[in-house]
């Protein structure tokens, strides 16, 4: 069994090196040592999401993550890390009915879709699907016990005085949005 | 599920019907009209196909401009 030392490596440097020493491993079999939380999520995700399972164990700040091939990835594919911003309550520009309209086909389409995105973030008016009275809600969570990742702008929640009715996804910050944006291997923006 | 698939010509009688139908606390979701269907807008409304005979009565109540009424087999979205 082959062991990855990704300990002080950049991202997306561990899931990098995850990702070749699983494509060349005769059995599947891996262990990956890294030193950092977001490395430890980045890399469980990509194993997981390439049907291995991981067994983690972290001791002073070290993650040691086995890493087993058990089986074929599953069949929604979800090679690229694709991130979805949605900006808007919106689809397109021109007449807002329409608009509103559009982008609740849009949403209700995504959890029959082949591909899924990794993250969906919401800012500014996009607050407005993930909150109370949106009716692309029952979508929404659909696409997060797929595990699809849906955030929404804190401070666009606030803004909106949507705080409290968020109905779907975490609250999410600056600091992760461009995180996820830079970290992403292709961004969709709405 | 069974589902029902309600077709349209024009997006102003999605939106007109939707509100008719929302108010009555039916519940639809806006999807992409399926492939199998051909109407001249692209977004239909899909409903519980046991609310069929409601949802129709309803429409033709409120004088909704609509094309047709499908039953939809797929497990769509």
């Amino acid at each position: 069994m082959e062991t990855i030392d990704a300990r002080d490596l950049a991202c997306p440097e561990p899931v990098i090196r995850t990702k070749k020493a699983l494509e060349n491993s005769k059995d599947g079999k891996l262990t990956v040592i890294v030193n950092s939380t977001e490395a430890n999520e980045n890399v469980q995700r990509f194993a997981k999401n390439q049907g291995c399972s991981v067994k983690a164990a972290e001791k002073n700040g070290v993650f040691t993550l086995e890493i087993n091939k058990t089986g074929q990835a599953p069949e929604i594919c979800q090679a690229k890390a694709v991130v979805m911003l949605i900006a808007s309550d919106q689809l397109g520009v021109g007449d807002e009915a329409l608009g509103q309209l559009l982008i609740a086909a849009f949403i209700n389409t995504l959890p029959e879709a082949k591909t899924r995105p990794m993250k969906m973030l919401f800012i500014n008016r996009g607050v407005l699907l993930t909150t109370e009275g949106s009716r692309v809600l029952d979508s929404l969570q659909k696409l997060e016990s797929n595990g699809v990742q849906i955030f929404s702008c804190g401070t666009c929640l606030n803004h909106y005085q949507l705080k409290e009715k968020l109905k779907v996804g975490k609250v999410t910050n600056m600091y992760d949005t461009v995180d996820s944006l830079l970290n992403a291997d292709n961004v969709i923006r709405i | 599920m069974k589902y029902g698939v309600i077709l349209f010509n024009t997006t102003t009688s999605v939106m007109q019907a939707e509100k008719i139908l929302l108010k009555a606390d039916f519940v639809i979701k806006l999807i992409p009209t399926p492939r199998e269907f051909s109407a001249d807008c692209g977004i239909s409304i899909r409903f519980d196909w046991d609310r069929n005979a409601q949802i129709k009565a309803l429409l033709e109540k409120e004088k909704a401009n609509y094309e047709a009424i499908h039953p939809l087999v797929v497990n769509g979205v």
